[in-house]
């Protein structure tokens, strides 16, 4: 049986930069922890999760942009944050992506798991939908995330 | 005061006791009620108040004025009416009303309006062009100052003077009919004069003791109007009145910043057939208002005139704005506001939004959009966080090791091995520091405790080779014991002395060092630097103040206007009720009652026939400079 670890002995120090953005990423963990304990009453089923793909959105976006459009952090810290798992690596992956920029979550592009092999509704542009239709989608309770919206 | 008996307001019926008029900034007439402090728009007195009609047999003995020429007026005798005022009630039988700069051409009375509404009618304004029955006085075109106060000159007899309603004074001769915004020197002394005794009654008054009255005021006014009368009454005959400017003594020294035409040579003529006609004006009953400032010079009248003009100018032209708010502006702005209420670069928008800190400032709305705020908050934060790098880059890291050694050197003992300290102190921040590694703290306390068992004397001589050490540029003459160089702070040898001993140790050390090399060139190029930057900001600021009040500005007129057609829609309104008031009768009533409006309505065009010789109606706007 391997030894268990706690998180905080056995992680490495966080590099230079990391105290400018702890506070927010307190809050983000705050934000979070809320929404894991909110209450079920008159919700869907599948609106549970919703704010919980939101807030790790968010936070994703958050590292994303001091990373990649402000260069406020350094390669190191980002690393160490994609690996503490503050961001999903593999969303901004697809934000890289041209088409991707907006994209809400990797489930709304998996088309294997839909009926019509087709993506997720919040990736229609609001130019091809109906007029004043408005959509939340199923997995994530996105409105829309097409690239030109 | 001259308290010259009020001649009763024409067309109007008298507001039963308590209630005063009072006009608002747009020239609506309002009723205030002194005990139960009510406010209306309508007027009180009769709840069943019909088209006014002919008098009801008022007081006739109390005019002062001619009574036919108030045939159609209702007479109204104030009777809550303050006792030492004065109101100069009608334009109509105001001689001098004519030669008053801006007369007010468009106000009619209720009355009057009412009775000669079929006959050809040239409103001044915009609000006749429906040939309304109450034609809309356009008050935007011109600010409807009249005479209010006569006041007689003692010792100056033709010469009288007038307070109009704002607070202007000009003097008025009553037998050449000349109206004088600057009074001729003559005049001016007397002027001065009478304020001083004014002041004097004043000062009585307040003191309780009776006032003599003045009498002669009384009979020099009755002679003006008789006189002004016995005009009326020789016929209509158009007159041109010349209002000669003084020749100004030489040695006149107030300062002109205000136009000189004001004072030009002003030539009024009028024309009997014109319908723009002096209207006859509703005048207002009002308590005696604050005592005008009685010494008020030449230099105060210019001051006010000037001061109304800005107030009440008519065209709106922007005059050319001296300070231009570019885009740019606008963004240096909000990034100052972010700036200011210490924010931190590293939160997201959502976060301040949350916030809300930055909605009570005005630099806030210096942004339209909530987009453009957002881009600009972007914009702030990567450069405010470029900023934050370069300073951390030029700030020399503080070394972890020297607060360390702080502590080792007020908590280190012999007594305690390194695992008794680190645990002791281990909720101390300095043994928490994640800079510094574990290992290094130990070697540290180990060689610090080994070096604490040395001699004083060989450990005094250790620092001193060790301040010895130090360069000149690091370690001179002007460096304290606060500012000595780390690495000094960061030896061990420099901790393992008692605190007192060290301190000594070091001064002595520093006062036989020499100066350090100087170097201070390019803090005038700083300083430049920054003084510019200051002047922009401070540029940005103004802009932004003076933007505001002209959006300010802009949203008053935009009310005024808004008023103003309101006020026209209800003119229609009421016209289209009048229309549909046609009741059994039909066509045949209507057309009695429009026969029965025709008649009173040439009665009342006698009567302002018999008032306009005594007005000087005519193309005032034209001629009239201000």
């Amino acid at each position: 049986m391997p030894p268990i670890r706690t998180s905080i002995k056995s992680q490495k120090a966080p590099p230079e930069g990391f105290e400018d953005i702890e506070p927010t990423l307190i809050e983000f963990k705050n934000k979070m922890k809320d929404a894991e304990n909110a209450s079920h009453e008159g919700k869907k089923k599948y609106e549970m999760s919703w704010p919980i793909f939101q807030i790790s959105h968010q936070r994703s976006r958050y590292i994303y942009d001091l990373y990649y459009e402000k260069e406020a952090i350094s390669r190191q810290l980002y690393d160490w944050l994609l690996k503490n798992q503050y961001a999903d690596a593999m969303l901004i992956a697809k934000w890289k992506k041209q088409g991707y920029e907006k994209l809400c979550c990797n489930r709304c592009i998996q088309t294997k798991e839909t009926n019509f092999r087709s993506t997720c509704i919040c990736r229609v542009p609001k130019t091809n939908l109906k007029e004043n239709e408005n959509i939340q989608c199923i997995s994530c309770g996105c409105r829309g995330c097409s690239s030109g919206d | 005061m001259a308290s010259l008996p009020a001649r009763p307001p024409a067309g109007v019926l008298p507001l039963p006791p308590g209630w005063i008029e009072y006009k608002s900034p747009e020239g609506h007439p309002y009723y205030f009620n002194e005990h139960t402090q009510e406010t209306t728009y309508t007027r009180p007195r009769f709840p069943t108040r019909g088209p006014p009609g002919p008098p009801p047999g008022g007081p006739r003995a109390f005019h002062n004025g001619p009574p036919q020429a108030f045939r159609d007026a209702p007479p109204a005798a104030p009777s809550n009416l303050p006792a030492g005022m004065t109101l100069n009630p009608n334009d109509i039988f105001n001689p001098f009303a004519a030669n008053l700069p801006e007369a007010p051409r468009q106000q009619r009375s209720a009355w009057s309006q009412q009775f000669s509404h079929n006959g050809p009618q040239q409103h001044g304004g915009r609000g006749g062009h429906r040939g309304g029955h109450r034609a809309f006085p356009d008050r935007r075109k011109h600010s409807d100052d009249k005479p209010k106060h006569r006041h007689h000159i003692p010792n100056c007899a033709p010469w009288v003077l007038v307070q109009t309603k704002f607070k202007r004074r000009f003097v008025w001769n009553w037998e050449t009919n000349e109206s004088l915004w600057k009074f001729p020197a003559d005049v001016m002394k007397a002027v001065v004069e009478f304020d001083q005794l004014e002041r004097e009654k004043k000062e009585r008054k307040e003191r309780g003791e009776p006032e003599p009255e003045p009498e002669e005021a009384h009979t020099v006014m009755a002679e003006a109007e008789a006189e002004a009368e016995a005009e009326a009454e020789s016929g209509p005959r158009p007159r041109v009145v010349e209002v000669q400017r003084p020749a100004e003594p030489a040695q006149e020294s107030h300062v002109m910043d205000y136009d000189e035409e004001e004072y030009e040579e002003v030539e009024v003529t009028d024309d009997e057939g014109e319908e723009s006609v002096q209207p006859s004006k509703r005048q207002r009953t009002e308590e005696p208002a604050e005592e005008a400032p009685l010494e008020m010079g030449e230099e105060d009248l210019e001051w006010q005139l000037a001061e109304m003009e800005a107030e009440y100018a008519d065209d709106y032209a922007e005059e050319e704005e001296g300070l231009e708010l570019t885009e740019e502006d606008c963004r240096a702005l909000f990034s100052e506001l972010l700036d200011d209420i210490g924010v931190s670069p590293y939160t997201t928008w959502d976060k301040i939004i949350e916030d809300g800190v930055l909605f009570d400032d005005e630099r806030y709305k210096a942004l339209p959009t909530m987009k453009a705020r957002k881009e600009c908050f972007d914009i702030w934060s990567r450069h405010k966080i470029q900023f934050l790098k370069e300073q951390k880059a030029n700030q020399k890291t503080l070394d972890p090791r020297i607060p360390y050694l702080a502590l080792l050197h007020d908590k280190a003992t012999p007594k305690l091995y390194w695992v008794e300290f680190k645990k002791k102190f281990k909720k101390e921040p300095e043994m928490r520091d994640t800079k510094l590694n574990d290992k290094v703290r130990e070697q540290l306390y180990r060689d610090h405790i080994k070096r604490m068992q040395l001699g004083q004397s060989t450990r005094k001589s250790d620092l001193s080779s060790l301040l010895k050490e130090q360069s000149i540029s690091k370690l001179n003459r002007s460096t304290t014991l606060d500012t000595l160089p780390s690495s000094v702070l960061t030896d061990l040898r420099f901790i393992s002395l008692p605190v007192a001993a060290r301190n000594a140790l070091v001064e002595t050390y520093i006062s036989t060092l020499s100066s350090a090399p100087e170097g201070a060139a390019q803090s005038e190029e700083e300083r430049a630097e920054v003084a510019k930057k200051a002047a922009e900001k401070e540029r940005r600021q103004r802009a932004l103040v003076e933007r505001e009040k002209r959006v300010e500005e802009e949203r008053r007129r935009q009310e005024r206007e808004l008023r103003y057609q309101k006020g026209q829609l209800r003119d229609a309104d009421m016209e289209i009720e009048r229309a549909l008031r046609v009741g059994k009768e039909g066509l045949r009533g209507q057309l009695q009652g429009l026969g029965g409006d025709l008649e009173k309505s040439s009665g009342d065009k006698e009567a302002e026939n018999e008032v306009g010789l005594r007005t000087v109606p005519g193309s005032l706007d034209s001629t009239s400079t201000i």
